[in-house]
This record gives structure tokens, C-alpha cells and sequence, in this order.
């Protein structure tokens, strides 16, 4: 027992100092340290860093635009290079990255600082004794590698490299990118998506996408998660949709609905109209509503039931002092605007006004208490 | 039995060098056909690898075999057939199919696995074939008499003959680079490799490097080194996404390819004893038939 | 029983079979000149997925079988010491000497560094299967001549007679040859076991050989027990051999058939089929190989073929009482065996090897049918000089009861 005692005397010393001498960019991040080091304590010396925790250790927050346009990776230049460096064009590649998981997909360590490029953590000679990451060169090849011969198929050096005895400084295709020439076309996302399926009640699958993006106000990388170039630029786009599982199509699906028990929100016999709020609630949302996102009141995440239509949940006590009824597209008249809200609004919707509590003969809208005015 | 392959395999070769000639070669090359520890070796991972057949280049280059200009090895029309190294190319890259369609088709390098228990080292009629400190297997010209038994015992069917010449031909297979590896550098093939999809190093170090990236990405490799234990283990080393056996990878065990032979072999052969009881024992039936076959004479004179 | 002496068969060396032979020994050999100024590649069908074709699998592996004769009769008739098989020692003693150094020359020629044959006897590998064979190849050769030697030395002592200027050497010779004869009866016991124990080595070694070939080779084959299967195959062979070349040379010679030593021979056959037949069996059983016997392919119609053929088909002729007494029943008999075993080595090496990345399978080229047809004619060419020229085979004495040279060395 007194070994053990002394023993943490000793270790607990070595233990804050080691603590207190983390990194103070590592301070502001809520990290765990076995997400990155293997050891308990790592050091200087022994750092025993894991091999990089793609998608989950990146901090970079720069847009395409503050990137720089080219580089010119010229890191492994030698005299007795077949070709010449590459120059290659960051930014169209960073915008485009947005279509994927974005900078990660090539910075995909990044502490928080600066922005790291592959040469800070790839050694640039190939005979090293650290294997556990590939070398400088092995680095950007399989970055660049990975994507372009998905969608080009190509593996030739001339389509980044140009001969070190031609004339020309690079690939063409690098001259344009260099003159801000070269951007990814804007990509048209469709309205409704019609599938037809083998499923005998319901053959048709509707996805209305204009809902998803317009109406529930998602992003496309909400759906579109890791898109890889090759999605749209595969050689045989046909074979990769048809290859996709049953599993695979309802997936995207099942992130936000539950596909075991909703078949018939997609599947129906015929195309399914889009989602309409008044049709499934009886709550005109597109009358005062439409700029609103869902978790605006739907504050539950995923639960989109139990909201009573009682507009003081949100809005607090409306009087006729905090309320100018302008707003709603009717001016009071002056008769009117001193009346208590309750006099004509009996339902906590403020749906259907009544005349009744004065006026036996008038009904709404017939009769307006004031005159219409543009909103 | 399998153990005691090759340190009995000396001792008893020792034992008849001196008991008869009073030297003998294999003898002297000892440390040889010792696995050391810090070995080298080299992992492929057939994930990486995109199938730009620049190691093939750096190959013939390296071993001063003719080959055409580099950029003529952008030509993937190669890949409809399946392709073998042979005695004009020791290393070749073949083209797999993926599993779906969508994904990359998968290139697989081939070339001598470097066995740690290699088959052409036990069987080479005369030793012509050692296992290096550094891994590789090396075959010496100086030696070789042609039997081709090596091709026979190899289980990779790697070693390469020149039927086509009438006068020295040789065996050709991958040589791990000796003579570059000897003055420093890295095998031709690994130090060209654009993406490092072979990676050269510490065998243990591969070993350790390919299991963190099966850990790491479960769903991009099948959860097995091929060649970390196939025959006893090979230098090189392979991950792949698909089963190994569909790339045309032979289905081996793990036991090493000259296990039961020299087994038998030195069980025929334990100290020479079998032979020579076998001797004794006709030697001695020779004797009691003589003498009978005396007395009877004898007895009839 | 009557006594019997080896003596030259005197007779003209060219029939129309001898010139026909003739005619095949020089194809062969005209063939081997391709293979010689051309390349292995330009004569064979090998390539990298075959690497041994028949010159191994038949001129090789079977040539070392079917020369068995000489060690089997040589273990009967001295080391056993039953003298009434001692006239058909020197014909079998003839056919493997001749067998043996067909099959070094076939090694030789196989070989692509020819030149460098004798590297094994200094370079050595202790666990190469191969290297074994060889040297126990090369030193039974070299036993074998020393055999033979005694056949020599009795064709010519007190005979020799140079051409020309060397007739001076005709006394010196004659002497060395005398010292030389008297020096091998006093020592040839040594070589005559020598010569058993080393066949009986190289013979299981040569089955060692493909079990390093592992899953390359059909699981009917590869066994761990190939070596005893060689051996057996190899001892069962023997006999056969020696009934077979006894039949035909009585029969090419115009001599009477030794028929009752042969069948006494023959008797000894069907027990080494039955050992052998056990063997094989057995070891299908135990490795539950006969599964691939229920597909029909080349590999298991051979081994059946092997199976029926070589062993059963035969071992109820050798029972039967009828073919031990009829010479050309039992030389059939004894083809069937030669066949089974000729059949067993081109499938142990040829038909069971699977080259895993095959493209095509192989077939031999004419080039080496030629040169193995080749040999064997000029074998059987060699075989007849020999005998016409050499005391080789017996014939029933009228003179002395007991000439000095007809019981070599063994019975001092």
C-alpha cells in the first residue's frame, strides 16, 4: 500500500505537469485525448499520435473564396524528375469539396491553428522508418488519385503532370483554373422525384425534393452526406444506381423518418401531392407562416405532433395595445381597434373572428371591421 | 517433425561435409536461410494501388531487361487478361473486377512473395536459391544447373525460365532489389509507386501498419493480411477488399510450402542412421544366406 | 537342375526390328541437336506453369521404376542367396545399368545448364529432396558399372587383342584386368548392397519429390506416403521387368524361355502387387480421397485406369496357375504391371500436377516424344549389342560344371 501511495506521489506531479503543458490550441477543444494518442500520457518525445481521425478532428473554417487559387506543389522537386510539378488549382477543388464533406476531404487532420497542408505531416522520403502514414509523395497521389480516376478513369502522369522536356508550364487545364476560369456548373436539383417500385401496394415512391429543400428548408449536404465525385461523373451511372440495395435507397430516408412503419408517406398508387400543412393540420402556415423553418415551433426534434393552436405559446399575450392588427391585412376601424382582442377572437387560434357579442346580423368576412389594406 | 527443418537440415549437412569432404557449402553460408528479426518486406495494399503499371517499368529498368518508353505503360488494354511475371517481366499488374460495379476495379501487383520458408530454398537441387537477412530470396546464377525443380516447388508459381535460351539460361523472379537494397535504396518498384501503394519496410512494422488500417477502416478492407501467414509467411504482404482467392491468389495453408517434404526427407535421412542400419540389416540377411547355404554344401559334400 | 553359363549370343546385330529402331534412335536424336542449338523452349511444349514435361515424368521417373530389376534381383539372387536366379541377374543387371544411364542422360538433357550437372557433388542442400536423388542416382550409376565391370573382364581376359601400334599393351592390359577382376570378387558384396540400399533410397525419394508441389498436385497423389508407394511400385516393378526382357530376349534370340524360373519369379509378384494395392487403397481411405474418384475427369480416369490396369488386372493374372506356366501369359501379365507403373509416374508427375495459373494444359511435343521414343530405341539397340557381344545371357552349359566367372563375387 505504501508503495502504491508513493508511486502516486511521484506520478501525480508528472501528471499535471504533463497536463499543463497541453497545447493551448488543444484547450479550446472539447476533445477527448484517446482520440488522438494511443498512450495515457503522451509527450513531446512520444507523442503516440493514432492514425489521423478523419471527419472527426478537423477545424478548419475558411471559405472556397479566402483559400488560395493555385499552389504549386513542388515540395519533392529533383533534378531527375520525369515531369513538372503540378500546379494545382485549390479553390475550384475547395468548392467543389463542398458538394462532399468539405475541406476534411483532403485536410482530413487538422489541429486547431492554421490550416495544415500534407507536407507538414508526410515525411518526403520514401525510406523511413515511421510506414504507419504514407510518405509525401504517396500522400498527394492517393489524395488527387482517389477521386479523379473514379470519375475520369484516367491514370495517366500528363493528366496533372506535364513532361519536364515540353514547352509547356502545365497542364492546360491548370492554366484555366489559374485565370478563375474553371467553376463547377450550378447543379439543378429537381422538383419531385418519381420512383417505380416492385412494391405491390404503393408502386410509386414520390419524393418531393422541393419540399425537402424549400418548405423544410434543408441543406443538400442534410441528404447529400460524402458525396464522392464519381456519384455524378461515373463512368456507368446506370450500373452504380441499380447496384443500390433496397437497404441503401431507404436509408437517406430513415435518417429522418422512420421507413419500418411510414410506408404510405412515399408509397402510394399513384404521385403523392407535396406536403401541404393546412391539408395535414388544418393550420394555414403559408398565411403568416411560410418564412418560418419547422424547428421554429416544432421545437422537438422529430416530433411534429402536440403543438395546440394557441398562438400565445409563441407570441406571448396579445392586447390591443402590444397588437397592431395592421399586420393581418385588415385595418381596424376606429370602433374596433378599442375593443378587447377577445371580443371578436373567442378561439385561442384567432381563426374565425365572431360578430355575435354586438352585431346579430353580421358575419366574417362578409362584413369586415374596418377595411383591407396590401400587407 | 516440420520444426526441425532448417538447423537440423545444416547440422546434418555440416555432419556429412566434414564426416566425407571435409567442407561443404551450405555449410559455410550458415547465416543464411536465418529469418531475422528486422527483416524487410512490403505491404501492398490493393486499395491504393491504381494500376499505372509504372512499377513494371521501374522493374525492367531496374534489372536492365528491355522494356519501351515509360509512357507506352499507360496502355490498360493489358489488363483483359490476366498476366504472369515470367522471365521478361518479374513483376506485373492485373485488373479485378469489384464486387459492385460502382466501385474501382482492384489492381493486384504480382511478383515473388519472399517466403519466410521459402520452397525453392529447400528444394534447389544445389542451394542455388537463400534466404537473406534482409528477407529476400535470392537466386545465385553462379550456381544453378537449370533442373527447374524450383518452378515445381514454388507455391506462388513464380520462378521464370529462358526456354528460349540454349546456352546459360537463367531463372528470373523478383530479387527484392539486392543489389539496390545493398547500397541503400529501396526496391525499384516501391520507390516509384506514385500513390506508395507498396510500402517497404520492417515486416513487423507492415504487419502492425496493415492491422491498425483494417481496424481503422473496417468497411474498405477484408479483415485479413494475405501473407502474414500463408506457407509460414511471406516478406511481402497484401490487403485487399475482396477475398484474396478471387484475385487469383492461390488457396494455401499455413503451413511452410517444404514442411512434410523435409520432414520426410530427414526422417529418411536422421544422421545418415536408416541407411545405414538398412546396410547392417542387409549385410547381415547376405551373411546368415552365405553361411547357409556353406553348410549346405558342405553337408551335401 | 541343369547348370547354366552366360555366353555372347553370336548372331548378326541388324534385323529389319533393328533397323526400324535404328531409324527412331536417329529422330530422337536429331531432335536432342534442336534442343541443343535451339533451346529447351524451341523443342518442348514447356513453359513457366510446366516446368518438367515427359522428359522428367517418363524418360526420369519412370526409366528409374522400370530399371528396379537390377536392385530386386540383385537383393534375391545375392543377398538372399538364391542361386537358381542367378542366370537372370546379368540381363537385369544389363537393363538397369543401360536404364540408369538413359536416365542421366535424359536428366542431362533436361537440364538447361547441362554443362553444370556435376554442381551437386560440391555444392550441396541437405534438405532438398532432389539433390538426394541425385546423388544417389549418380553413386547407384557408378555401383551399377562396377557390377557390370566383372561382365567385362570376363568377356575379355585372355582375349584381348588391340588394333595396331597398341598391340605392346595387350600383355599390360590383360593383367590389369586380372588384378581388377580379383579385386572386385573380393569386394563386390560391398557394392552389391551398396546398390540395394541406395535404390531403395532414391526410389522412395523420387515419390518425395512432387510432395513439395503441395495443393499444386490432385489430392489423389499427394500423399505423405508417396515415398513407400514409390518404393513399393518400384520393388513390384522389378520383377515384371526382368520376366518381360527375358521373354523377348528368349523370343528375339530364338532361345528356349526360362519358364521355370520365371514363374517362380512371377509367384513372387502377386504378394508385392497385393502389399502395394494395399497401400494405395488404404491411403485413399484414410485421406477420404475417393470423393474425387465421382467426377470424371482426367485426373480420376487415370488413377482408376492406374488402379485397374496396373494393379488388380494383373495381380489376379499372378494368382492364377495357368499364367506361371505360360511365358508369353506372364510377359502380358508383366506389361500390365509396366504399364500400371509407367502410368503411375506420368500421373504422379505430369497428369496430378495442377500449375495453378495454367493457361493451357500441356501435351509433349513431337520434338519430345521423338527424343523419349528416341532413347528408349536406342536403349533396346544397346541392350541387344550387349548381349550378343557380352556373356549376358545364360545358356545351359555342356562344359564345366562351375567356370570361375559365373557366380560373381558372392559366393567366395
Amino acid at each position: 500500500m505504501k508503495t502504491k501511495i508513493l508511486l502516486l506521489i511521484i506520478t501525480l506531479p508528472l501528471l499535471l505537469i504533463a497536463q499543463n503543458k497541453i497545447d493551448p490550441s488543444h484547450q479550446n477543444q472539447a476533445l477527448k485525448c484517446n482520440m488522438c494518442h494511443s498512450c495515457e500520457i503522451p509527450t513531446k518525445e512520444k507523442l503516440c499520435l493514432k492514425p489521423c481521425p478523419r471527419d472527426k478532428m478537423v477545424t478548419i473554417e475558411q471559405t472556397p473564396g479566402e483559400s488560395p487559387n493555385v499552389i504549386t506543389i513542388d515540395h519533392l522537386r529533383s533534378q531527375t524528375d520525369l515531369y513538372k510539378p503540378v500546379k494545382f488549382s485549390h479553390r475550384v477543388h475547395a468548392e467543389m469539396s463542398g458538394f462532399g464533406s468539405g475541406c476534411k476531404m483532403c485536410h482530413h487532420y487538422n489541429p486547431p491553428g492554421k490550416v495544415i497542408g500534407c507536407s507538414d505531416c508526410h515525411e518526403a522520403s520514401r525510406k523511413r522508418t515511421d510506414i504507419s502514414k504514407p510518405d509525401l509523395k504517396g500522400a498527394y497521389h492517393q489524395q488527387c488519385m482517389n477521386c479523379h480516376r473514379q470519375w475520369s478513369g484516367k491514370v495517366e502522369c500528363e493528366s496533372c503532370h506535364a513532361l519536364n522536356n515540353s514547352k509547356q508550364a502545365s497542364v492546360a487545364v491548370q492554366e484555366k483554373a489559374k485565370q478563375g476560369n474553371i467553376v463547377h456548373p450550378k447543379i439543378a436539383a429537381p422538383e419531385i422525384v418519381k420512383y417505380d417500385t416492385p412494391k405491390a401496394n404503393g408502386k410509386i415512391a414520390t419524393f418531393n425534393h422541393n419540399d425537402h429543400t424549400k418548405t423544410f428548408g434543408l441543406d443538400c449536404e442534410n441528404c447529400h452526406t460524402d458525396q464522392s465525385c464519381n456519384k455524378c461523373h461515373a463512368k456507368n451511372k446506370q450500373a452504380s444506381l441499380s447496384s443500390r440495395t433496397v437497404a441503401d435507397k431507404h436509408a437517406v430516408c430513415d435518417n429522418c423518418h422512420n421507413v419500418k412503419t411510414n410506408c404510405s408517406m412515399c408509397h402510394s398508387n399513384s404521385v403523392k401531392p407535396g406536403f401541404s400543412h393546412v391539408a395535414r393540420t388544418g393550420f394555414d402556415i403559408l398565411k403568416n407562416h411560410s418564412k418560418l423553418t419547422c424547428n421554429r415551433c416544432h421545437t422537438t426534434k422529430a416530433k411534429f405532433s402536440g403543438l395546440k393552436a394557441d398562438c400565445s405559446l409563441c407570441h406571448g399575450t396579445w392586447t390591443k395595445e402590444n397588437f397592431k392588427h395592421a399586420v393581418t391585412g385588415l385595418q381596424l376601424d376606429e370602433i374596433h381597434s378599442d375593443l378587447d382582442c377577445t371580443e371578436c377572437h373567442q378561439e385561442k387560434n384567432f381563426a374565425k373572428p365572431t360578430c355575435k357579442n354586438c352585431h346579430e346580423d353580421k358575419v366574417y368576412p362578409k362584413d369586415k371591421p374596418g377595411k383591407m389594406i396590401k400587407k | 517433425m516440420a520444426k526441425h527443418s532448417r538447423r537440423d537440415f545444416l547440422k546434418t549437412s555440416a555432419l556429412i561435409g566434414s564426416a566425407t569432404l571435409g567442407l561443404s557449402s551450405t555449410a559455410k553460408a550458415a547465416p543464411e536461410n536465418v529469418l531475422s528479426e528486422d527483416r524487410m518486406g512490403v505491404l501492398v495494399d490493393t486499395t491504393v494501388c491504381i494500376g499505372c503499371r509504372k512499377c513494371e517499368w521501374a522493374c525492367k529498368s531496374a534489372h536492365d531487361l528491355p522494356t519501351a518508353s515509360i509512357e507506352t505503360y499507360d496502355d490498360r488494354s493489358v489488363f483483359s487478361n490476366v498476366r504472369r511475371p515470367d522471365d521478361k517481366a518479374l513483376t506485373v499488374v492485373n485488373e479485378y473486377q469489384s464486387i459492385t460495379s460502382d466501385k474501382l476495379p482492384i489492381n493486384v501487383k504480382v511478383q515473388c512473395m519472399h517466403c519466410d520458408h521459402p520452397a525453392c530454398v529447400s528444394a534447389c537441387i544445389v542451394g542455388a536459391f537463400s534466404k537473406k537477412e534482409n528477407g529476400s530470396v535470392v537466386w545465385d546464377t553462379d550456381k544453378c544447373i537449370g533442373c527447374r525443380y524450383c518452378m515445381v516447388a514454388c507455391p506462388f508459381q513464380i520462378p521464370a525460365f529462358e526456354f528460349e535460351k540454349a546456352l546459360k539460361p537463367d531463372i528470373k523472379k523478383c530479387d527484392f532489389c539486392i543489389n539496390r537494397t545493398a547500397s541503400g535504396k529501396i526496391p525499384a518498384c516501391t520507390e516509384i509507386c506514385p500513390v506508395e501503394a507498396i510500402t517497404y519496410g520492417r515486416r513487423e512494422d507492415l504487419i502492425r501498419t496493415a492491422k491498425e488500417k483494417i481496424k481503422n477502416y473496417p468497411h474498405r478492407y477484408i479483415n485479413r493480411i494475405f501473407g502474414e501467414y500463408e506457407v509460414g509467411g511471406t516478406s511481402w504482404l497484401y490487403l485487399s477488399s475482396k477475398e484474396f482467392e478471387q484475385l487469383d491468389f492461390p488457396k494455401l495453408g499455413k503451413d511452410p510450402a517444404p514442411g512434410v517434404s523435409e520432414a520426410i526427407q530427414h526422417g529418411i535421412f536422421s544422421y545418415f542412421v536408416p541407411p545405414v542400419a538398412l546396410y547392417a540389416l542387409l549385410g547381415g540377411i547376405m551373411w546368415i544366406n552365405k553361411n547357409k547355404k556353406h553348410n549346405e554344401t558342405d553337408t551335401e559334400n | 537342375m541343369e547348370n547354366m553359363k552366360p555366353t555372347p549370343q553370336e548372331r548378326k546385330y541388324f534385323t529389319p526390328i533393328v533397323i526400324g529402331l535404328s531409324v527412331l534412335a536417329l529422330n530422337g536424336i536429331i531432335f536432342l541437336l534442336g534442343r541443343f542449338v535451339f533451346g529447351i523452349g524451341s523443342v518442348t511444349n514447356l513453359d513457366n506453369q510446366h516446368p518438367w514435361g515427359i522428359w522428367i515424368g517418363i524418360d526420369v521417373a519412370a526409366g528409374v521404376a522400370l530399371a528396379a530389376g537390377g536392385f530386386t534381383t540383385a537383393a534375391l539372387g545375392h543377398i538372399m542367396h538364391k542361386d537358381q536366379y542367378h542366370a537372370i541377374i546379368r540381363p537385369a543387371l544389363l537393363t538397369a545399368t543401360l536404364g540408369y544411364t538413359f536416365v542421366a542422360a535424359s536428366v542431362m538433357i533436361d537440364l538447361g545448364r547441362y554443362y553444370f550437372i556435376w554442381h551437386p557433388l560440391l555444392m550441396w542442400n541437405g534438405s532438398s529432396v532432389l539433390f538426394e536423388v541425385g546423388i544417389c542416382v549418380m553413386i547407384y550409376l557408378t555401383v551399377l558399372y562396377i557390377e557390370f565391370l566383372p561382365i567385362v573382364t570376363e568377356r575379355f581376359i585372355g582375349k584381348v587383342n588391340l588394333p595396331g601400334f597398341l598391340k605392346k599393351f595387350n600383355q599390360p592390359v590383360d593383367k590389369f584386368l586380372r588384378i581388377l577382376d580379383r579385386g572386385l570378387e573380393k569386394t563386390m558384396f560391398v557394392f552389391i548392397i551398396a546398390g540395394v540400399v541406395l535404390s531403395c533410397l532414391h526410389q522412395s525419394s523420387l515419390g518425395t519429390l512432387m510432395v513439395i508441389a503441395g495443393p499444386k498436385m490432385h489430392p489423389l497423389w499427394q500423399t505423405p506416403i508417396l515415398p513407400l508407394l514409390f518404393l513399393l511400385s518400384a520393388i513390384t516393378v522389378g520383377l515384371p521387368m526382368v520376366i518381360m526382357e527375358s521373354v523377348i530376349t528368349s523370343k528375339s534370340f530364338g532361345l528356349k524361355p526360362e519358364t521355370h524360373i520365371l514363374s517362380n519369379l512371377s509367384n513372387i509378384v502377386a504378394p508385392l502387387l497385393g502389399v502395394y494395392l494395399a497401400f494405395k487403397i488404404g491411403d485413399m481411405m484414410i485421406r477420404k480421397t475417393f470423393v474425387y474418384l465421382y467426377e470424371v475427369n482426367a485426373a480420376s480416369v487415370m488413377f482408376t485406369l492406374e488402379l485397374l490396369i496396373g494393379i488388380i488386372i494383373p495381380l489376379r493374372l499372378f494368382m492364377s496357375r495357368q499364367v506361371a506356366k505360360s511365358p508369353v501369359a506372364m510377359a502380358t501379365a508383366s506389361f500390365l504391371v509396366i504399364l500400371g507403373v509407367l502410368m503411375n509416374r506420368i500421373n504422379n508427375f505430369l497428369i496430378a500436377y495442377n500449375p495453378p495459373y495454367a493457361v493451357k494444359s500441356y501435351f509433349p511435343s513431337i520434338g519430345e516424344i521423338s527424343v523419349t521414343i528416341g532413347f528408349v530405341a536406342l536403349e533396346i539397340l544397346l541392350f541387344r549389342f550387349f548381349v550378343i557381344n557380352f556373356p549376358i545371357v545364360s545358356e545351359p552349359d555342356t562344359t564345366a560344371p562351375h567356370t570361375k566367372f559365373s557366380l560373381r563375387g558372392t559366393t567366395k
